[in-house]
């Protein structure tokens, strides 16, 4: 029951770590905090500052005759204030969704409601709880006129109907609970029940129901010497991670059990199913952490060396069979600006690319990280041109495997894309509402993307011996290929452009021999050009325009194989 | 240098003299004073025979430019009976040929004597004489180390086994002579390891080789033509000249002189020669091995056929009625055959000459193929002087002018009786047919050679193929198809080809052999009902294409 | 193999045989006395000193007397009743010569054999060629001949022909069992006037796999020069020039290869596998250079080849290695001598990644024949040949070996189509022509701006226009996109 507001997912470092770290800065700080912070007066004996998940809104709230509040959001940023009379402290404070209708809980047996609903009356409505004697330990909303109140004897599920000023109850449920924990993107609540409370029961709730997930139990370090509450809020969180809703639980290092250091163990709590254990992060080290999840990162803060680390559960980790272990992906940093000033701001953390490329020097497993990032195409498209180019020029087994990583992604959405548009075509798209386009992201690096930011580049400066621009260039072909992706004819053009300029000709015949370069009218015609300078190209655009005129062979015969070569 | 090596056993010795200096040529053509012309004339001794020999050639020198005959062929025989020493050879000519050649061979005739018949050989060119003497010195202009000589589509060259230049078709022999003396050198290297040269292969050209002892001959050859049709073609030259001097006389006279220089006795023969060569690049009858009819309706033909069966006389082999290059008909005495390249000798010899216009001419000749060691005797006289009809009767008997020549009075008459003169004549106003006749669209030209009577017919050249060397590229066409058909050994049966400018089928069987030239356009199966359709076409104008019905005496 | 029975129970027919070979420059002995010095080579030795004069002075009589007709296009063959010789100049003054007996007819006359020669059996360009060949050849293993004259004159020169012509380069690993014995002049053909390159069908996907295999083997192999890669004994990669890789080719695939039986041939099982040196991991070997790796002792030499020799005219070292049917040419230059640790190093690189490789195409090789439909034997046997390319390809000829490649036609077939194929190079326009031997096989040749092609039909009684019809299909079916004008 701190007066204190409970530190807002987002924010790093929530002791306002000062001074220390004296590395990061230039050495690779991947985290970073949002240049815009939201500013708020700080806690003190007269403000207290409350922190809205749901809405990401912080309320300031200063008593004292009547009661002054002052809203700002991340999302919106102007801010919200108005005034309620003073009727005692209070204990928590939130929005409904879309800022319709503010509960404000004071007591411990009753909420009270406020609509805020332009031109009706300000006039203030209480919901006690039904379970006598319970005492509610909070209430989060649900949807904008949905809210869910936790008691230490269960939870009651209302509808708020703000007109009549009154609640009506849609369910509840008798359970005892220690403590309750709120997870809004998933509508997710889960409450931690039994003696050492480390049975955990989910909620979900979705328009107007409320349906009980099978519950599960948080297995503890040690067994415990006492049967007295001993899994502690602090060390569960709840996140959605690539489109899964996670519970992590930090498990604190004990003599007993020989594992190194704490680590956190990600347990899947699917929809329906039971949650298992997935994953087990790999701390490493002793001491206080704090979590947040940022595009899909498990970033694990370390409150003595002031430094964090960065997990991705795609990446992969030694699978023992049941769960998989994973090793922190890039070495221990410091968030910069790591000089945070002390609270009153909240922040928001976010991962910074560019520094990553050069902690993580395994090119493949470099790529797989960059790829599920949300804003990775340019620094993927700058480490291609990198590894093209001295000093730090990439052997053709490692471009090879980041173009196939690459390819691999852009296929997967060419398919997607076409399956749709399949069934769009068909006429099926009303009959599955579900079906949407696939969204485009940044991590589809298509031809055109690799020949403007990458290929042409490369090719252009001449820097490197032919050989290695070819052999390049044949690498993305082939790699193209074997995802069986129509190669573009820019990119042949390319080819056969570096080919001339390196008089290579036998060469050019050579792959036209063996249908590397597919037969297009364009194609034909820029050989057709190429003759003054070497006439068997001649010969050779003659056949490839009778073949893309007369396309009376499937390119995969044999025969049509065969022939390219006579 | 190796190359000396072989002058040495080649020319040099024993008749280490080299060509005579151009001097000494022009001399010999301009002086119509013997003496001294033969005075320069070098490799002389003074034996006896030379003075024959000196004598003889005088005379024939004379009579090649001796005014009063102005080039005319024809020499009474009165003329003749005035000169001494021929009785004898007379005798010997007519006894050559009743006992047929061999033992002539085995006689010993002095070399006058031999000189004396050459003589006779000789007659029949003179009235060239002039004209081959300017053909000499347009010879002598050509530098023959000009690329217009090299570039020449067929040089034929003629040189004894001494090395000494007999004919050489363009630049003069003189000038020539080192060029045949390497020639000479290089065969007879050869021989002397018991191996024959055959031919020598560069790009765009080809020399071939043909031995005849106591000749050989030379042809390098810029044309498509095969080494065995150039070789064909040579032979043909040393028929020619055989039909002047005869195979025995040729032989004694190098075997009493090696280094004789037969040029002396061939001595205005060089125009026929040219003019076979020019004859053999237009006229398929050569390459065909076979003679060409004038198209004739059979009465009419057999009118005239019948017409000179009964112009005959004792001595009379043949008796050959011609128009142009071909044949209007043909008698011949019971199982005496005539080769059809003799037939072609007798063509050549007329064609090349337009004095034979100019009344009767009575000139011995040989006829190799028949036989090669003697001297018949031809009347040849054109029927009319503007009808293009010339009457060619062989007789055996050098005495026998008079009654020869009334054969031929016989025979017009007697075509004027039977009344075909009229048609005659409209027969040669078309002496080709169009091969629209065959009523083919697509068909250009052909040539169809029936085996057994060693004939064959074909249309007149027509466009596309109007200029010299579009006439001459068809030709080559057939040559090559024929070449391969009759390749020694591997022959063909069928051939099609297609070009860019024509389409071109021929088809050997052991009854006849065709070829056809078909537009660009045609199909191949348009080609072969083109083929049934004019063999139905040839069937049903036999008898005006072809003589079906030899006559014999 | 030199006396092919003829049928007839008397005759006998004797193969044409190699009658002489020499090279000779007069510019080295123009005075008189002095022939002898003007021979450079001569081949068989033991002929008597003034019969090689004089051979060699008809010769250059022949020459001399061809240029007063032609000064510039001298001449190229010279036929005589017993033999043809033929002539090439290679390099100014450089003359190369062959004699060639013609075929001969062994008949017996009451007792006596009576010989005669069939002089219209040898085809000048098939022989003309194979002298052409024999040239290329030496100059792809020993250089030009001037450039011998600059290293040491006359003497290097003579050396080095004597070296190439008569003996063995070297004696563990020949180059050739005895050059001028691998000639086989008896069963030459069409096939030596093309001296073609045939090239393995192969999809894209595999094509680019390989590319990417020779890419990283040559990065990962840095003094690799060039490579080429070859399967079946078909080219599929050359890093060389065309005309380079053209003699290469010949060499690989008609004496390389043919010499190294494969032990993978005999399957994985087999006793022959466990022989093979170095480990088992890979099916890899080296074709020339050392043998056995194991042995500290063995011998990095390989034989050495020149390349490009009328610009920049580069010397390497020819290494060949091969892993099942899979075969791949390094080429390094030839001023660094390849170690033994080079040697491992390359065989434990290439060695796993070609053998997997190999299978790779093998297996794909085999898909794409089930798709294109099992082969059934066809109407028709052909030799396709492109001059833009060099590809070839006969359905006639079976597998090359040391000896022979062999014709599985009858031979004057084979002649009608060198007939056929001399009269197309006469003009440069296309032509076609179709005819029906004496045997009654129809023969086909179709020349269309760079392409030949050459069929032979055995349906006797067909017709031209089924004989067309027949072609056409071919043409359909096999070459469908290639640009044949008609």
């Amino acid at each position: 029951m701190s007066r204190e507001a409970p530190p807002p997912a987002e924010e790093a470092a929530p002791e306002g770590a000062g001074g220390g770290g004296g590395d990061g800065g230039e050495d690779g700080c991947y985290l970073a905090l949002c240049a815009r912070p939201v500013h708020f007066e700080k806690a003190n004996p007269v403000n207290c500052v409350f922190f809205d998940e749901a809405n990401k809104q912080v309320f300031a709230v200063r008593s004292g005759g009547a009661t002054g509040v002052v809203v700002k959001g991340l999302e919106d940023r102007n801010s919200i204030s108005f005034r309620m009379e003073d009727k005692g402290e209070v204990k928590c404070i939130k929005f409904s969704l879309g800022n319709k209708i503010l509960a404000v809980q004071r007591t411990s047996k009753s909420v009270d409601f406020l609509n805020f609903i332009p031109d009706s009356a300000q006039i203030e409505y209480t919901q006690e709880c039904k379970m006598k004697n319970a005492n509610i330990l909070g209430f989060c909303w649900t949807s904008s006129t949905e809210i869910v109140f936790i008691t230490d004897q269960g939870i009651e599920f209302y509808q708020v109907l703000p007109d009549k000023r009154s609640l009506k109850l849609l369910k509840n449920q008798s359970i005892n609970v220690n403590w309750y924990m709120y997870c809004p993107e998933s509508s997710v609540i889960l409450l931690s029940t039994t003696v050492l409370g480390n049975v955990l029961q989910p909620f979900y709730f979705k328009s107007g129901t409320m349906s009980k997930l099978s519950k599960f139990e948080i297995e503890l370090p040690a067994a415990p010497k006492s049967s007295k509450l001993s899994l502690s809020e602090r060390d569960i969180a709840m996140a959605t991670i690539y489109g899964q809703l996670y519970v992590l639980y930090l498990r604190h290092h004990s003599r007993t059990s020989n594992s190194t250091g704490a680590e956190v163990v990600l347990y899947h709590l699917p929809r329906e199913g039971s949650c298992k254990k997935a994953h087990i992060l790999k701390l490493n080290r002793t001491g206080k952490f704090a979590l947040n999840v940022v595009d899909n990162l498990v970033v694990v803060h370390h409150q003595d060396t002031e430094t964090s680390v960065v997990f991705d559960i795609k990446l992969r980790g030694d699978f023992d069979g049941s769960t998989t272990i994973h090793q922190f992906v890039l070495p221990p940093r410091s968030i910069q600006p790591y000089q945070v000033p002390v609270a009153g701001y909240l922040w928001t953390l976010q991962v910074k690319l560019e520094p990553v490329v050069n902690l993580l020097l395994d090119k493949g497993r470099l790529m797989d990280f960059l790829l599920q990032r949300k804003e990775c195409k340019m620094v993927i498209l700058a480490v291609c041109s990198q590894m093209l180019s001295e000093p730090e020029r990439g052997s053709l087994p490692v471009i090879a495997t980041v173009f196939d990583k690459l390819n691999h992604e852009y296929k997967k959405y060419l398919e997607a894309e076409q399956s749709y548009t399949m069934v769009v075509e068909a006429g099926q798209s009303r009959s599955n509402p579900l079906l949407k386009r696939p969204v485009r992201t940044q991590a589809v690096i298509d031809q055109s993307d690799m020949y403007t930011h990458v290929l042409s580049v490369f090719t252009e400066k001449k820097e490197a011996p032919h050989k290695f621009t070819i052999a390049v260039l044949m690498e993305y072909i082939r790699s193209l290929n074997q995802f069986q992706i129509a190669v573009q004819h820019y990119l042949y053009e390319l080819v056969i452009k570096t080919l001339v300029q390196n008089n290579l000709f036998y060469t050019l015949h050579q792959f036209l021999q063996y249908h590397v370069l597919s037969d297009s009218k364009p194609l034909a015609c820029l050989l057709l050009s190429l003759e003054s300078i070497y006439p068997p190209a001649h010969q050779l655009s003659l056949d490839m325009l009778k073949v893309s005129t007369v396309k009376n062979t499937s390119p995969s015969s044999n025969k049509y194989l065969e022939n390219k070569l006579l | 240098m190796a190359a000396d090596v072989h002058k040495k056993k080649g020319w040099e010795v024993p008749n280490g003299s080299l060509a005579p200096g151009n001097g000494q040529h022009a001399e010999r053509s301009e002086s119509p004073t013997p003496g001294l012309a033969q005075g320069t004339e070098p490799g002389k001794g003074q034996s006896a025979g030379q003075e024959g020999a000196m004598f003889v050639h005088t005379r024939s020198y004379e009579d090649l430019t001796s005014p009063e005959d102005g080039g005319a062929v024809v020499r009474s025989p009165e003329e003749r009976r005035g000169e001494p020493a021929e009785p004898t050879s007379m005798e010997q000519i007519s006894k050559d040929f009743s006992e047929l050649s061999t033992q002539l061979t085995g006689m010993a005739l002095d070399l006058e004597e031999e000189m004396r018949q050459s003589q006779e050989g000789k007659l029949e060119p003179s009235p060239q004489a002039t004209r081959h003497d300017s053909v000499l010195s347009g010879k002598e202009e050509e530098d023959v180390t000009m690329d217009t000589w090299r570039m020449h589509r067929k040089h034929v060259f003629v040189l004894s086994e001494a090395g000494k230049p007999v004919y050489s078709r363009y630049g003069s022999e003189e000038a020539l002579s080192s060029t045949m003396g390497v020639m000479m050198a290089l065969v007879s290297f050869l021989e002397a390891e018991k191996n024959a040269i055959r031919s020598i292969h560069a790009d765009g050209y080809k020399v071939v080789f043909v031995r005849k002892s106591p000749l050989v001959l030379v042809a390098v050859a810029r044309t498509r033509q095969s080494e065995q049709e150039i070789a064909h073609e040579l032979l043909y030259i040393y028929y020619q000249i055989l039909s002047l001097l005869t195979w025995t006389q040729l032989n004694h006279i190098f075997q009493q002189k090696q280094n004789y220089d037969l040029r002396r006795l061939l001595a205005g023969s060089e125009r026929i020669t040219d003019n076979l060569l020019d004859l053999m690049a237009h006229d398929p009858s050569f390459l065909m091995g076979a003679v060409r009819c004038l198209p004739l309706a059979a009465s009419v033909r057999d009118a005239v056929s019948t017409s000179l069966q009964q112009a005959k006389a004792k001595s009379l082999v043949f008796s050959i009625l011609l128009s142009g290059n071909q044949l209007v008909s043909l008698v011949r005495k019971k199982d005496q055959f005539l080769h059809p390249i003799d037939l072609h000798l007798l063509f050549n010899l007329i064609s090349s000459s337009s004095s034979f216009r100019e009344g009767e001419a009575w000139t011995p000749i040989c006829l190799p193929k028949f036989n090669s060691s003697g001297f018949f005797h031809a009347h040849i006289s054109y029927l009319e002087q503007e009808m293009d009809l010339c009457l060619l009767l062989v007789s055996t008997d050098r005495e026998d002018f008079f009654t020869v020549s009334d054969c031929k009075r016989r025979f017009q008459e007697r075509l004027r009786r039977r009344g075909v003169h009229h048609a005659l004549q409209e027969a040669l106003r078309t002496p080709f047919y169009s091969v629209a006749q065959v009523g083919i669209p697509d068909l250009r030209h052909f040539i169809y050679k029936s085996k057994s009577s060693g004939l064959f017919t074909s249309p007149e050249i027509e466009a596309p193929y109007v200029r010299e060397e579009e006439k001459e590229r068809l030709l080559g066409l057939y040559q090559y198809l024929h070449s391969r058909a009759h390749n020694s050994s591997r022959p063909l049966k069928n051939i099609y080809f297609t070009g860019p400018r024509e389409n071109l089928l021929a088809w050997v069987t052991s009854a006849f052999e065709l070829y056809i030239c078909y537009s660009p356009l045609g199909t191949k199966a348009g080609a072969i009902s083109a083929v049934n359709k004019l063999m139905k076409w040839i069937r049903k104008e036999e008898d005006r294409l072809f003589i079906l019905t030899p006559q014999t005496y | 193999m030199a006396a092919a029975a003829a049928g007839a129970g008397q005759e006998k027919q004797l193969a044409p045989t190699l009658l002489s070979f020499f090279i000779y420059n007069p510019k080295l002995g123009p005075k008189e006395g002095e022939e002898e010095k003007k021979i450079l080579f001569y081949h068989p030795n033991e002929v008597e000193k003034n019969e090689k004069i004089r051979n060699v002075g008809l010769c250059e009589a022949i020459v001399q007397f061809t240029r007063t007709f032609s000064p510039t296009k001298p001449a190229k063959s010279l036929h005589t009743q017993k033999n043809r010789q033929f002539f090439h100049e290679p390099e100014e003054n450089f003359w190369m010569v062959m004699v060639v007996r013609n075929p001969i007819i062994e008949k017996h006359k009451d007792g006596k054999p009576v010989y005669e020669y069939q002089e219209e059996e040898l085809l000048d360009k098939v022989y003309s060629s194979v002298l052409q060949q024999c040239y290329s050849m030496y100059k792809l293993f020993n250089g030009t001949f001037l450039k011998a004259m600059e290293d040491g004159g006359v003497k290097v020169l003579k050396e080095r022909l004597e070296k190439f012509f008569h003996r063995n380069s070297q004696k563990q690993r020949p180059l050739f069992s005895q050059y001028l014995q691998t000639l086989h002049l008896q069963s030459c053909d069409l096939l030596d006037v093309f001296c073609g390159i045939s090239f393995f069908p192969l999809d894209k996907m595999t094509y680019l796999k390989i590319q990417s295999f020779i890419n990283r083997m040559e990065e990962s192999l840095n003094i690799v020069k060039y490579t080429a890669f070859l399967y079946n004994d078909q080219l599929i990669w050359s890093g060389l020039e065309q005309d380079d890789m053209r003699i290469l080719y010949k060499y690989l695939t008609t004496s390389l290869f043919p010499r190294h039986m494969e032990p993978e041939l005999a399957g994985r099982d087999s006793p022959i596998r466990a022989e093979m040196p170095g480990n088992l991991q890979h099916y890899g070997r080296f074709l020339t250079g050392p043998l056995n790796l194991n042995d500290p002792e063995a011998k990095c030499r390989f034989p050495k080849i020149f390349v490009n020799t009328d610009d920049t005219y580069e010397e390497l070292h020819l290494i060949v290695y091969k892993a099942m049917s899979a075969a791949v040419c390094f080429m390094i230059d030839a001023s660094i001598p390849p170690t033994l640790e080079f040697c491992r190093k390359l065989d434990s690189i290439v060695g796993p990644q070609l053998t997997v490789l190999a299978s790779d195409i093998c297996e794909q090789y085999n898909i794409n024949k089930r798709i294109s439909g099992a082969e059934k034997e066809p109407q028709f046997k052909f030799i396709y040949f492109n001059h833009m390319n060099l590809a070839e390809k006969s359905t006639i000829h079976m597998r090359k070996t040391p000896s022979v490649s062999l014709a599985s036609v009858h031979p004057d077939l084979m002649k009608i189509l060198g007939d056929i194929n001399s009269d197309f190079s006469r003009v440069d326009e296309d032509e076609e022509i179709i005819v029906k031997a004496m045997s009654d096989y129809w023969v086909v040749g179709k020349k269309s701006d760079q392409r030949e092609l050459y069929v032979i039909l055995n349906q006797k009684n067909a017709n031209l226009i089924e004989v067309n019809e027949e072609v056409k299909k071919l043409c359909a079916t096999q070459f469908n996109n290639i640009f044949f004008l008609d």
